[in-house]
C-alpha cells in the first residue's frame, strides 16, 4: 500500500487527541510528545496500541518495534515510522 | 457475578499470601478466579487463567505491559475486558497494573487521565480518599477536577458517603495559598456545579474526617501516602515499645481492648488496596507487602465496586460535566 503521509499524520493526530483529551487542531508534526503535549509514557503506549489496532487492517504485520519507542520524540516520528511501514 | 480475577504472582508475598487470600475470599462466597503460570502449587482447587510471565516490580511499567504480553497483569486486565471476570486485583508492579488496566480495558470516554485513590484511615469515622496517590507524577489542573468528580463517586460508593466535602491539598487553607496549578484548580473547583467543594485544605487534615475525598497530583500524593504509613507504622511501634516496659504491663492490658479495634481502624490491609479510577472496569491495587488479609479485603472491595456499578457511576458523573 502507498504511504499517504497527510492522511496518516491526520490518524495520529485523531488518535493522540482522544488519548490527550485535547483537540486535534492543537497538534502539529514538530511538537514533543512529551515537553509539549504532556504526553507520558503511558500515554505514548496507549498512542503505540492504537495505531497498531487502526492500521491492523491496511498492514496485517504492524507493529512498533519496542527497542524504537524511544525514538519517537515527535508526532512527526510517529508518522514517519507508520509511512516507512507502508513502504514509504 | 464474573468471578474477581486475582493476580497470583503480583507482590512480594506471592503467591502463597495472594493464594491464602483468594481461598478465604472464594470460601466466604466471592467467585476468583486466578491468573497465573500452569501447575500453580497451592490454589485448592480455584479456576486458574493460564499465564507464563511475571512482570517484575523493577520492570518499567509501560514497556512491559507490551513486551510480556503473556504476563499475569496483562492476562488479568484482558480477562476484565473480554467478559471473564468481573474485576481485577494485582498486588504487583503499580504502574504496569495501571499501564495493562488502561492499555485493555481502556478509559472512560471523557476521563483525562485515570487516578489512583487510596483510603486514609481516619479514627472513628469513613476514611478520607486520597487521589491522585502515584498514577500521575505532573497533572493539570483539569485533571484535578476529574479526580474530584471520581473521587466523590467512590467515597459514596466504597464508604456511603452522600455528599462527599472535596478539599484540595495545598499549603494552607486560603485560596490564594499554593503554587500555580493550586490556584488554578482551585477556581476550576469552586466553578464546578454538583459537588461540595470546601477549599484547600492541608496535610494535617487527611485523618480528621473533616474532608471526604482529597485531591492533588499523583506526586504530592504518593509522597503524603507513604509519609502517613511511616509515620503510623512509627507511632504503633512507639506505642508497643511503651507497653511493653513490664511497669505499663497492666495498664497496657487494661488499654488494650481499646487500641486493638483502633490498630485495625489504622492498618492498610483492613481496606485492601487503593483503587484505578477511571478505567473502563475494577482494578484494585494492592500494597506490594500485602497479607492475605488484605487480598481478601481487595478482593471484598472489587465485588461491592462491581455490585454498585462505581464504573457506570463514574461514566455519567463525567459524562455530566463534559
Amino acid at each position: 500500500m502507498a504511504a499517504d503521509r497527510p492522511a496518516i499524520l491526520d490518524i495520529v493526530r485523531r488518535h493522540l487527541a482522544e488519548i490527550l483529551e485535547i483537540d486535534a487542531v492543537q497538534i502539529s508534526e514538530m511538537q514533543s510528545f512529551r515537553d509539549d503535549l504532556g504526553a507520558d509514557s503511558i500515554a505514548l503506549i496507549e498512542l503505540v496500541d492504537s495505531l497498531e489496532q487502526e492500521f491492523s487492517a491496511s498492514l496485517p504485520d504492524f507493529q512498533f518495534d519496542d527497542d524504537d519507542l524511544e525514538g519517537l520524540v515527535t508526532v512527526g516520528d510517529a508518522v514517519d515510522y507508520v509511512v516507512r511501514a507502508h513502504g514509504g | 457475578m464474573l468471578p474477581v480475577a486475582v493476580d497470583a504472582m503480583g507482590g512480594d508475598r506471592a503467591p502463597g499470601e495472594i493464594l491464602a487470600g483468594s481461598l478465604q475470599a472464594s470460601e466466604s462466597g466471592i467467585p476468583v478466579v486466578l491468573v497465573g503460570p500452569e501447575g500453580l502449587d497451592g490454589t485448592g482447587g480455584l479456576p486458574l487463567i493460564p499465564a507464563s510471565e511475571v512482570i517484575e516490580m523493577h520492570d518499567d511499567p509501560a514497556k512491559s505491559v507490551r513486551t510480556k504480553r503473556d504476563s499475569t497483569l496483562v492476562r488479568a486486565a484482558e480477562a476484565v475486558r473480554d467478559g471473564k471476570a468481573s474485576a481485577m486485583i494485582s498486588a504487583g508492579n503499580t504502574g504496569a497494573t495501571m499501564a495493562s488496566a488502561l492499555l485493555r480495558m481502556g478509559r472512560i470516554s471523557g476521563v483525562a487521565r485515570p487516578a489512583i485513590a487510596t483510603p486514609v484511615p481516619v479514627p472513628g469515622g469513613s476514611p478520607t480518599v486520597l487521589l491522585d496517590a502515584g498514577a500521575n507524577a505532573e497533572v493539570q489542573a483539569e485533571w484535578l477536577v476529574q479526580f474530584a468528580q471520581m473521587g466523590a463517586v467512590y467515597s459514596s460508593r466504597r464508604f456511603g458517603v452522600s455528599n462527599p466535602r472535596i478539599g484540595l491539598l495545598s499549603i494552607g487553607e486560603e485560596p490564594g495559598k499554593g503554587d500555580t496549578l493550586r490556584k488554578e484548580a482551585w477556581e476550576l473547583l469552586s466553578a464546578t456545579n454538583g459537588m461540595d467543594f470546601i477549599g484547600n485544605v492541608e496535610g494535617r487534615d487527611l485523618m480528621t474526617g473533616d474532608v471526604d475525598v482529597v485531591v492533588t497530583d499523583g506526586f504530592t500524593g504518593n509522597v503524603v501516602l507513604k509519609t502517613l504509613e511511616g509515620s503510623l507504622k512509627a507511632v504503633v511501634k512507639a506505642l508497643f515499645s511503651a507497653f511493653g516496659q513490664p511497669e505499663y504491663s497492666d495498664a497496657a492490658n487494661t488499654l488494650m481492648p481499646a487500641l486493638l479495634p483502633l490498630y485495625e481502624t489504622l492498618d492498610p490491609d483492613t481496606y485492601g488496596g487503593a483503587i484505578l479510577l477511571g478505567v473502563d472496569g475494577v482494578c484494585i491495587i494492592s500494597h506490594g507487602s500485602s497479607s492475605a488479609r488484605a487480598i481478601l479485603n481487595g478482593i471484598r472491595c472489587a465485588k461491592e465496586m462491581v455490585e454498585t456499578d462505581m464504573v457506570g457511576a463514574i461514566r455519567d458523573a463525567i459524562a455530566g460535566t463534559v
